[in-house]
């Protein structure tokens, strides 16, 4: 099954690159629309069932094929094939500029292989190198079927974005083989249970710092945050929502896995540092969010402050920290691919995203997508009973009460981060008074429909479901959780 | 004489094939110097014979090499001695130059296209290669050398023989940075034997001349003499000067064998010298990291701006050699093995770029300033107008970089980097994690032409190269060496079992 989810997505990708290169948009998008609903099968089953892989690959370094499944690896897998089948369908009535449908539904289910790669692989040179995968893709992604109208600004930053990650995946790397050369293992089970034992503690610091330096990158976490808004900018919606709800999500769960369950000893020197940048890039992304002036590049702030979020609830090291940030996580990757489908449509119907132009308000002409959008913004502000709600409140719980870590300083980020949230709640109500509300209603742009209207339904649907009722995905995260932080709370 | 040396010719197959493939064509040249398809295939058999004879040697285990040309005892060395990784470096070396061979496949119209005949040409390359071979597997100083400058030396005429004033000028680079390099080889050859009182690469001598406060200056100067001579070899900086010139004054296949071929021979050469320090040498070390890390910084920063994509494949030769040498700057039972692992994968690489450019480039005929259109630009879309071209250039390209689906290249990258990281050289390890970046920019700078709309280029379509009728052997050596990359993407244990 597991395999399957993989090979799927991978053969199609590679047939659609070779042969099936002149398929029309409609046939590619049928192919590629079947292909995503097949591997979603296979990950859900994978998920019930939790199957192993374990074969050989490159016997001379140690590399295995090492695939499972475990409550940390489930959600995000269901996430990235779901927002996969998501992005897919929202392509069917939009036929993609500047190259090839075929080329760019191959891109799509190349991210989605390297993505799901990623959360299976069980050997930490395996997950390094599935990391890297989703580059190449991702890259012709944003530099060819982005922003049509600024092709020097879409190469500017497809360039930074694969730059920016790179750097991160090889000092990651380079933070990876130490690791397993100190510990003798690269499988991340092994590694976990291990726990840094026999490592000494400054080495383990080295250890964590590179692993956490590298990791950063692809979060991200404030000052290397830089290469996310062009990107997010310029690349097409369904870019942009892959970006967001997958590719940074590999970021995030890296740092569970590779620092904070391999080497917690270093994990703990590096984790004051951590969160005090995830504090400053709440306020950061928070601060730029209220003045600007794109509504694509706003949303791309936006991440940017949620993932602080998450970052705290990893540095605080508790078990309800942890589970925060993967409750987060999984929140930020359904929210922010909400609004960027929602913002990505604005944007295809304005044709900008300036948000000092003035417009007909969204409310009036396009009472749905307004809905959407405005269920999007709250679940981003963190209202109760929407699911951003639960990550938020958590993460900042957990670092009031983070123990074994510098108790003052965490304190202090907790209540940053919570005027973090006022400020999310700031420019939240900025865009809603400025898109939303109002009784303009020239320009007229027509309200969403068919295969966008059923992408939005579903994650509003899914917003506002994990929202109401968290029980069952923090159920799901509980049993990983306890078996990497321990008996603490 | 069998009292005195014992043989196993078998053994000796490898060296001995091409060598004796290459007397053969000159005979057949003499006698019938009208089938020169006759002689480029005898030289196919002959590096086919030989690729195939040092398979044997990659089966062997790290303690047992395979041996001949010993000595009787009690000293009993050995004057050829290939292990696993020689034997995989040899076989990269024939493989290479059979792809070269076929680049320079005779065709009725442009016989005359090399002064002095296809024969020539397919005798310089084979005996090139034999010194190749044989250096890989070279235990003693004599053979050493001689091995070492029977793979240099019909490198320069092959740039030479090209007859154009840039040719000139790329073989006079090279030939001078030759005789330098040889000074210095010869040299370092001579400190050695005087500290270790044998003609022989043996561990043993070695470490007691290190032992000795009075010998070990004069072997450590020795073996710096070396490395550095064997530096102006892989072209590393800075040593690298003649390379942007000897690549881009002869034909593409020929900067194909300089980059390929040459380089094999080159490291080959270097972990001779390096096998019997395995101990000891920080001097030695040191220098090695000083040359890994300027050679990847200055070779990455250059091939940045370069828009003559054979000047754009030299700069990322020298770029390249840095990570080669890089694991030996650790001192690491898998150094030797990352080398060589990391050296094939480039080579596999870089022979498709190179076929790719020759298919494309400008004609390779006598005229040139035609030199002065190989552009990048003329690649704008290639992978629209010419798929199968494209799609192979693109992945050497995305396999030079070590971006996925170019999985060889990442591969490769992870061994390199496993000893420096292994022995905590952490400053060289940042370096490199600097350089993999610059790396992704120049490749991804020429990766990205391919990928661009043809039609929408504008001004780029005039440069657009025509591209050649595709003759038969330009694509039996494309698919030849992009099937060896799909393969070993796919499969890297493939390229990497192979040394051991």
């Amino acid at each position: 099954m597991i395999l399957a989810a993989l090979v799927v997505p991978a053969a199609v990708a590679v047939w659609l690159l070779s042969a099936g290169r002149s398929l029309t948009h409609r046939a590619s998008n049928l192919l590629a629309t079947t292909a995503s609903a097949v591997t979603l099968v296979a990950v859900v089953a994978a998920v019930v069932v939790r199957p192993t892989v374990d074969r050989p690959w490159v016997p001379s370094l140690g590399l295995r094929w090492e695939l499972a499944v475990d409550g940390i690896s489930a959600p995000l897998l269901l996430l990235t094939a779901l927002l996969t089948v998501a992005v897919v369908v929202h392509t069917t009535d939009r036929p993609p500029v500047g190259g090839t449908s075929a080329a760019f539904h191959a891109c799509l289910l190349l991210v989605e292989f390297g993505a799901l790669a990623t959360f299976f692989a069980r050997d930490a040179v395996l997950f390094f190198v599935a990391f890297e995968v989703v580059l190449v893709p991702m890259w012709v992604l944003i530099t060819r079927y982005g922003d049509a109208h600024r092709p020097a600004e879409r190469a500017g930053a497809g360039a930074r974005f694969v730059l920016y990650t790179a750097f991160g995946s090889t000092l990651m790397l380079v933070g990876v083989l130490a690791l397993v050369a100190k510990a003798g293992t690269s499988d991340l089970d092994v590694l976990a249970r291990g726990g840094g034992h026999g490592i000494p503690g400054h080495t383990q610091a080295v250890i964590a710092a590179l692993l956490v330096a590298g990791l950063a990158v692809k979060v991200p976490v404030f000052p290397v945050h830089t290469w996310l808004p062009p990107a997010h900018t310029t690349a097409p919606t369904a870019g942009s929502v892959l970006l967001a709800a997958v590719l940074l999500k590999m970021g995030t769960y890296g740092l569970v896995r590779l620092p904070l369950a391999s080497v917690p000893e270093g994990f703990a020197r590096v984790a004051p540092v951590l969160a005090v940048l995830g504090a400053v890039g709440i306020l950061w992304g928070g601060l730029a969010c209220l003045v600007e002036r794109d509504l694509k590049r706003l949303v791309a702030y936006s991440s940017v402050a949620h993932m602080g979020f998450v970052v705290i609830g990893l540095a605080s090291g508790t078990r309800t920290g942890l589970q925060a940030a993967l409750f987060a996580n999984v929140a930020h990757g359904i929210v922010s691919a909400l609004l960027f489908v929602v913002v990505g449509g604005l944007k295809e119907r304005w044709g900008d995203a300036d948000l000092e132009t003035s417009r007909a308000a969204v409310r009036e002409v396009a009472p749905r997508l307004g809905f959407a959008l405005v269920v999007g913004l709250a679940a981003s502000l963190g209202l109760p009973g929407l699911i951003g709600f639960w990550g938020e409140f958590l993460s900042v719980y957990a670092a009031w009460s983070a123990e074994g870590r510098p108790l003052a300083l965490f304190r202090t980020l907790a209540v940053v981060a919570a005027v973090g949230t006022v400020l999310a709640a700031a420019y939240a109500l900025r865009v809603a008074r400025v898109v939303w509300a109002g009784d303009r209603n020239v320009p007229l742009i027509a309200d969403t429909r068919s295969s966008e209207w059923l992408v939005v339904a579903v994650l509003v649907v899914s917003t506002i479901g994990l929202g109401v009722v968290p029980g069952p995905l923090l159920a799901l995260t509980g049993g990983a959780v306890a078996s990497i932080v321990g008996a603490a709370p | 004489m069998s009292s005195l040396v014992a043989v196993d010719w078998p053994f000796l197959l490898p060296v001995l094939a091409p060598a004796g493939g290459a007397i053969l064509v000159l005979l057949l040249d003499a006698v019938a110097p009208a089938l020169t398809r006759v002689h480029a295939a005898v030289g196919l058999v002959a590096l086919l014979v030989g690729a195939a004879a040092a398979v044997p040697a990659i089966a062997t285990t790290g303690d047992r090499p395979l041996r001949t040309l010993c000595l009787p005892a009690p000293e009993g060395a050995c004057l050829y001695e290939a292990g696993a990784v020689a034997g995989a470096l040899q076989v990269g070396a024939l493989l290479s130059a059979l792809v070269v061979l076929l680049l320079v496949w005779p065709s009725h119209h442009d016989r005359r296209a090399l002064r002095g005949g296809p024969a020539v040409v397919v005798c310089l390359v084979l005996g090139a290669t034999a010194g190749a071979a044989g250096v890989a597997a070279a235990h003693d100083l004599g053979s050493w050398l001689v091995c070492l400058e029977l793979a240099t030396l019909p490198a320069i005429a092959l740039v030479a023989l090209r007859g154009t004033r840039a040719a000139g000028r790329g073989a006079l680079a090279l030939l001078t940075t030759s005789l330098v390099s040889f000074s210095m080889v010869a040299l370092g050859a001579a400190l050695w034997l005087v500290a270790t009182g044998e003609a022989v690469f043996a561990s043993g001598a070695a470490q007691q001349a290190l032992a000795s406060s009075e010998r070990r200056p004069v072997l450590l100067l020795g073996v710096l003499l070396l490395v550095a001579g064997l530096g102006f070899k892989l072209s590393l900086v800075p040593f690298h000067a003649w390379t942007p010139a000897a690549y881009a004054g002869g034909s593409e296949p020929v900067a194909a064998f300089l980059a390929a071929t040459s380089k094999v021979a080159a490291l080959a050469a270097l972990l001779v010298v390096l096998r019997p320090l395995a101990q000891e040498g920080s001097l030695v070390l040191v220098a090695v990291g000083v040359l890994a890390a300027g050679s990847m910084t200055l070779g990455n920063v250059l091939a940045l701006v370069q828009d003559d994509p054979v000047r754009l494949l030299a700069w990322s030769t020298v770029a390249q050699a840095g990570w080669v040498v890089l694991p030996l700057a650790a001192l690491n039972p898998g150094s030797a093995p990352a080398a060589a692992a990391y050296l094939l994968a480039y080579v596999i690489a870089t022979l498709v770029a190179f076929v790719v450019v020759h298919i494309l480039g400008p004609s390779s005929s006598l005229d040139g300033p035609q030199e002065s259109r190989r552009t990048l630009v003329g690649y704008t879309g290639l992978l629209r107008t010419r798929p199968l071209l494209g799609a192979a250039l693109g992945l050497a390209l995305l396999s030079l970089a070590g971006l996925p689906p170019g999985l060889v290249g990442l591969v490769a990258k992870v061994f390199v980097l496993r000893p420096v990281v292994g022995e905590s050289q952490w400053g060289l390890a940042l370096v490199a994690v600097a350089n993999a970046v610059l790396g992704i920019a120049v490749y991804l700078r020429w990766f990205g032409t391919l990928l661009r709309d043809p039609d929408a280029a504008g001004s780029g379509t005039a440069a657009r190269p025509a591209g050649r009728r595709l003759r038969r052997a330009d694509l039996a050596a494309l698919l030849l060496c992009s099937t060896a990359l799909v393969v070993t993407s796919v499969m890297p244990q493939l390229l990497f079992g192979l040394v051991g």
